[in-house]
């Protein structure tokens, strides 16, 4: 279990000597993150959103304790990531974003042995794990080649094979599909989805720009919006929380001025489209989710002067509305 | 959310076994990289015989007299100067290096400590620097040195104590390297001292008493006297003395006792240099920068 509690972080405005000497040693220092508290459970899948400049990064590297926090802390299975960032690293694996992190001299194998080797691993079990990671991110016939010859996609698989090579318990993943082709990004979703988490029990906190794959593999979502984190929960109670306007299409066998003012009448709704179709009438109908009784109230309008309802959808949100409405909800990102 | 996936085994990553596994990580790394480019690494093994051709002939030119050292002193300060080169470059060219590469964050993701991951680029550097070594004595041994007079065990101390002496000023500068991120000024500082107060080219005797006393507080004067001893040259002179000095040598015990002391004081204290830049990198979130 990993519990973040009241995290704080800030960076200097600016590095080097020249600012050490203007600012007598103490540069003055940006906070980037203010208080961010969330708990992963055990094999939960944890979405990391945000636009750029968010904190997504910040947070991973503290989880990774690449970074020390100001203020708060973070616990992984009780451990103190901060007093014991030795113990911590044993139960993590990192997929960076970093597609230059290996050695481009070495082949990919060479590279995934010294890094297997670091993270305590040797002899058979290293060559079988490498084996293995090799073959789930499809790379086993390029193990020889050196890692200068790879192209992005593959550098990323890499990436996510030395992540998955120790076996850890938790995965850190930091855009695990930027650049891979859509075959592969696939395969790897469904490995962290059915593989990493559903079968081996895994955690893995996901952070990705890509929001339907993030709405598709989650538990959970934690949408960070300068620094804070905005909105926390399963998409679905995200979509039902966040939505804007709920979208309604209702296919009626005709329709007339006065159904369409009934409609209109309907508290909450703000817009109302109809567009013939074939065998009736589309009536497209956007209602602010305010007030509870506003989708009976439509049924009611619409279904008045023995108007026939063929059909009465609900369009889910798209996750572009959703986080828009929150990552821009009180102004946009900085 | 189901089963419990368990933690990488705990008690054996602690072990001394462990580390050395990883430092032989580390030279199998390094190695595999040097060599790999296959040019600049025979370059540098011409390197040393054009060098040491250079100064034999030198040495022709103008024969020892006075405190002016023959080609058997030259040969053997290039040769064993070059472990201080070694120590001072690189731990920070590997720390620079993997800082550019993109490297160091997953390397510091690992479970490794950050002494084994300052100190092991040492190991292949101070390998490559002993095989260069044998090749300035045998060079120079086909050009007319004589190292049959050689005391191995002190020899072997000395280079020793040499690493261990040099290696935490190299760690030292790895530790300005995660700093301001760039090339470590100790690098030139202690480069441009042992070239000229170190007793490299020139016997120490020939400074003023001023930077005599200077020389004295750089181990590479030490380590070359003891080294050079051990050969059984004869201090300030191209000759040889019956045999090599042992460790017992009153002279010789004063040059290794200071490197000793020397040791025990920088070793730990260029580590806790180098864990301070890490933290301080680790605050201001600059680990991955260069």
């Amino acid at each position: 279990m990993i519990v973040v509690d009241n995290l704080r972080k800030s960076f200097p405005i600016s590095y080097g000597i020249i600012p050490n000497i203007k600012y007598r040693g103490r540069i003055p220092r940006r906070e980037i993150l203010h208080g961010i508290s969330f708990t992963v459970g055990r094999g939960e899948l944890f979405g990391l959103l945000g636009p750029n400049g968010a904190g997504k990064t910040t947070l991973l590297k503290l989880l990774c304790t690449l970074t020390s926090p100001d203020a708060g802390t973070i616990t992984v299975d009780g451990i103190d990531a901060n007093k014991h960032p030795i113990a911590v690293k044993r139960r993590i694996g990192l997929c960076s974003s970093e597609e230059r992190s290996f050695y481009f001299r070495l082949s990919a194998r060479e590279n995934l042995e010294f890094f297997g080797s670091l993270a305590g691993l040797s002899g058979d079990y290293l060559r079988k794990r490498i084996k293995h990671v090799a073959e789930v991110v499809d790379l086993t016939d390029a193990l020889e080649t050196k890692f200068s010859g790879f192209s992005s996609g593959m550098r990323q698989r890499l990436t996510m094979a030395r992540a998955m090579l120790s076996d850890a318990p938790i995965l850190y993943l930091d855009e695990p599909t930027r650049a891979v082709d859509p075959v592969h990004a696939e395969q790897i979703r469904t490995l962290i989805r059915e593989e990493l988490v559903d079968r081996q029990g895994k955690t893995v906190i996901l952070a990705t720009n890509l929001l339907d794959e993030a709405w598709a593999l989650c538990d959970r979502l934690a949408i960070m919006r300068r620094g804070t984190i905005a909105a926390l929960g399963p998409p679905k109670e995200l979509d039902a929380s966040y939505a804007r306007l709920l979208k309604y299409q209702i296919t009626v066998d005709k329709t007339d001025d006065a159904l369409l003012q009934r409609v209109r009448a309907v508290p909450g709704v703000t817009t109302v489209v109809a567009v013939d179709v074939p065998g009736g009438v589309n009536v497209e109908v956007e209602i602010e989710p305010t007030n509870e009784r506003s989708v009976t109230e439509l049924m009611r309008a619409v279904s008045d002067n023995g108007v026939v309802v063929r059909s009465f959808t609900f369009d889910e949100p798209r996750p572009m509305e959703v986080f828009t409405d929150i990552t821009q909800a009180g102004g946009g990102d900085e | 959310m189901s089963s419990i996936a368990p933690a990488l085994p705990l008690p054996s990553q602690n072990s001394f076994r462990a580390t050395l596994a990883k430092a032989g990580a580390i030279y199998r790394r390094d190695r595999r990289i040097a060599t790999s480019y296959d040019m600049a690494f025979i370059i540098q093994w011409l390197q040393i015989v054009v060098q040491v051709l250079g100064f034999y002939y030198m040495s022709k030119l103008v024969p020892p007299h006075g405190h002016f050292p023959g080609f058997s002193y030259w040969v053997i300060n290039l040769g064993f100067s070059r472990f201080q080169m070694t120590a001072l470059q690189s731990f920070q060219t590997a720390i620079r290096g993997d800082q550019m590469l993109g490297t160091l964050e997953c390397l510091l993701v690992t479970p490794t400590s950050l002494a084994t991951v300052v100190m092991s680029p040492g190991l292949w550097g101070f390998t490559l620097t002993a095989m260069q070594v044998v090749l300035y004595m045998a060079l120079g041994m086909l050009l007319g040195v004589d190292f049959s007079h050689t005391n191995f065990l002190t020899l072997f101390v000395f280079v020793v104590l040499t690493i261990a002496c040099m290696s935490p000023l190299g760690v030292m500068a790895a530790s300005t390297i995660m700093t301001f991120k760039q090339n470590a000024p100790t690098q030139f500082v202690a480069g441009s001292a042992a070239q000229l107060l170190g007793g490299v080219l020139f016997p120490v005797a020939l400074l003023p008493v001023p930077l005599q006393w200077l020389s004295w507080c750089l181990p590479i004067t030490h380590s070359l006297t003891g080294i050079r001893a051990a050969i059984g040259l004869l201090p300030g002179s191209n000759k040889l003395a019956a045999h090599g000095a042992a460790l017992t040598d009153p002279a010789v015990a004063a040059d290794a006792i200071w490197l000793v002391c020397a040791s025990a004081v920088l070793l730990p204290l260029s580590l806790f240099i180098f864990n301070r830049a890490v933290n301080r990198a680790r605050r201001d979130g600059t680990l991955g920068h260069y």
